[in-house]
């Protein structure tokens, strides 16, 4: 592994991929934490009450319990387990394997597929090209603008703002239709190997163009609707989002990003600004998402005229041990893989949905429910990724 | 406020495409029927002697040299239609076990662009007022449960559609949620475009598109 080293509890503390700790500089073996349990309070006159897993009003399956005294919401407790897949892995080439890891999370499969190539990558010593580099770095930065787009819409969702609604499912989509035509697949599905990844950057300057002129516009109009940030303020507070990563930690204040201390990928000549916010609430997280979607269409721009891929073929027959981590569009996102003769043996990932799970339980004290849906989209937890184990 | 968002409206005009009426205006070549012959080494068995198998195929391009996607959209299944859904039909979406894609696609089929609410295919929050059932995912233990409560609670005539490789065929994943013979209309693509999907639900309530 070049960048990482067993033993070594250095660099901000990012989270536990299975039962490793991951640290910025450095890995640790071991355990963590715990889960909390769902304990009887019907003696002091609180009651849980079960919303999920399958509802029409959440996009992906999810049990989320709540306990309340009447109105108040003193207790959440989030489980994704109810739709937790289990993933054989382990025993495929380290190619086949990633056709399962591109669809952990298919809305982050750029993220997804990119740390877990980049972890491959590491583990047989393969060096990229300037162009398959850089073509990663804008397919990530294409997937964090729509990922942010999506949030927001659904943030528009519980406050019936039909008009913004609709015009960021026309950007997203407008999205969608780009990463096809850049990418191949409208979720980057097959757009990465081993070894390599390449863009058609034909339509991408003028479309991210007239993209984030957009975007502006809704975003400017949804700042001067006191519904919508009456909604939004004091929503879901974390108060110093110490667990937190990605943009709800920046939303916190935290200027933290795997695109600032991560050696897996290089951002040096991307020059972009990382968005903070103080109030730690669902209008914070708001407003540090549609800060990056202006600076990610900036970064595609700045590089999107990069050097070309030049189609190297790789050996992917080799072994050892590889890490990786890149910042997916709800933050850092780790691999690390153990490869012998070209198979996959041992693989572990963490995502920020799993991180981040904990705290929006815990932003979620002394709400309402009626402020769920807001807070609950505001962090863009995916299930997906949170519910997923590897065989 | 409000008037601010009405005026935005107006100015941004019309952008919906005529499809299904008329040819999608920006159709994706992945997932989109593939034709040719040869290659043995599909992930997913989706080439088998020789004919590619629309329900199996992830679009994973490694058959390409011989298999080429044509961008033509119509890789559904109807088989069974149910007529007296052609006023409106309401869909129940349950994620069995999904990475995620089949979901927001499923979404994007009411975006301006494809507003499905126009041929008044609408989405509901309970099964109860439900026509049909979107499933889309793997089999897990975990939804098996919801799935089968979700089922019993729509009232009749019901129809059941299986959206996405996965959960028609397992797709690269594992084990679809229902047995084949309980799907109505089957929908493929990993995931399928909202161009497919819209088309297949139209079609399911026996619309011709003539
Ligand atoms: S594109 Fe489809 S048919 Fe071709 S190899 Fe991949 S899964 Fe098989
Ligand atoms: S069919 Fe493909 S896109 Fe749909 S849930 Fe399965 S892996 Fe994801």
């Amino acid at each position: 592994m070049k960048h990482y080293k067993f033993g070594e509890a250095r660099g901000r503390y990012i989270g536990p991929a299975g039962d490793i700790q991951v640290y910025s500089e450095g890995l640790v073996r071991g355990e963590s934490g715990f889960r909390k349990e769902r304990h009887d309070h019907e003696h002091d006159g609180q009651l849980w009450f079960d919303y999920g897993p399958s509802t029409g009003g959440m996009l992906e399956s999810v049990g989320i319990s709540f306990l309340t005294p009447g109105e108040l919401i003193s207790e959440t407790l989030v489980d994704p387990s109810f739709k937790k897949r289990t993933l054989v892995v382990k025993g495929k080439s380290v190619e086949d394997a990633l056709l399962t890891v591109e669809r952990i999370n298919g809305f982050h499969a750029a993220s997804h597929s990119i740390a877990y190539c980049s972890a491959v990558e590491d583990a047989l010593g393969i060096n990229t090209d300037a162009g398959t580099r850089s073509s990663r770095i804008v397919m990530l930065e294409m997937e964090r603008v729509r990922s942010h787009l999506e949030v927001i819409k659904r943030l528009c969702e519980p406050a019936g703002f039909g008009v913004p609604h609709s015009q960021i499912g026309y950007i997203r989509e407008r999205m969608s239709r780009l990463i096809s035509s850049v990418s191949g697949h409208r979720y980057f599905f097959s757009a990465n190997s081993i070894g390599s990844a390449a863009i058609d950057s034909k339509n991408l300057l003028g479309e991210t163009e007239a993209i984030g002129a957009e975007f502006a516009r809704v975003y400017d109009g949804l700042l001067q609707s006191k519904i919508f940030l009456n909604r939004l303020q004091n929503n879901g507070r974390n108060e110093d989002g110490q667990h937190l990563i990605g943009p709800a930690a920046r939303a916190c204040n935290r200027r933290i990003d795997a695109r600032l201390d991560s050696p897996s990928m290089d951002y040096s000549g991307a020059e972009f600004e990382v968005p903070v916010a103080e109030e730690g609430d669902s209008f914070a997280r708001f407003a540090v998402r549609s800060g990056e979607i202006m600076q990610s269409l900036s970064i595609i721009r700045n590089i999107a005229e990069g050097p070309e891929e030049e189609g190297r073929e790789h050996d992917t027959g080799g072994s050892g041990e590889g890490a990786a981590r890149v910042e997916s569009p709800q933050g850092d996102l780790f691999y690390y893989v153990n490869v012998r003769d070209g198979i996959l043996e041992d693989i572990r990932m963490l995502s920020p949905s799993m991180v981040n799970i904990s705290s929006f339980e815990a932003s979620m004290k002394g709400n309402i429910f009626t402020d769920f849906h807001f807070n609950w989209e505001s962090y863009g937890i995916w299930i997906s990724e949170a519910g997923v184990e590897f065989a | 406020m409000s008037s601010f968002w009405f005026f935005e409206g107006l100015r941004k005009g019309r952008k919906t495409e005529k499809f299904p009426r008329a040819p999608p205006e920006s159709p994706p070549l992945r997932p989109s029927r593939m034709k040719g012959e040869g290659f043995h080494e599909c992930p997913t068995d989706a080439i088998a002697e020789g004919e590619w198998v629309q329900e199996k195929c992830i679009f994973c391009r490694r058959c390409e040299e011989q298999f080429k996607p044509t961008g033509e959209q119509d890789i559904f299944d109807v088989k069974r239609t149910e007529k007296i859904l052609m006023r409106s039909i309401h869909l129940y979406r349950l994620d069995s076990g999904s990475c995620g894609a089949c979901n927001t696609e499923f979404s994007a089929i009411f975006d301006p662009q494809y507003d499905a609410h126009r041929l008044r295919i609408f989405e509901t929050n309970t099964p109860r007022h439900a026509d049909a059932i979107v499933i889309m995912g793997i089999a897990t233990d975990g939804m098996k449960e919801a799935l089968d409560r979700a089922y019993e609670a729509m009232p009749e005539p019901k129809l059941v559609i299986a959206l996405g490789a996965c959960a028609v065929s397992g797709g690269v994943l594992g084990d679809a949620p229902l047995d084949r013979d309980m799907y109505d209309v089957e929908i493929a693509g990993c995931p399928p475009s909202p161009y497919t999907i819209l088309e297949a639900i139209d079609r399911a309530r026996g619309d011709s598109h003539d």
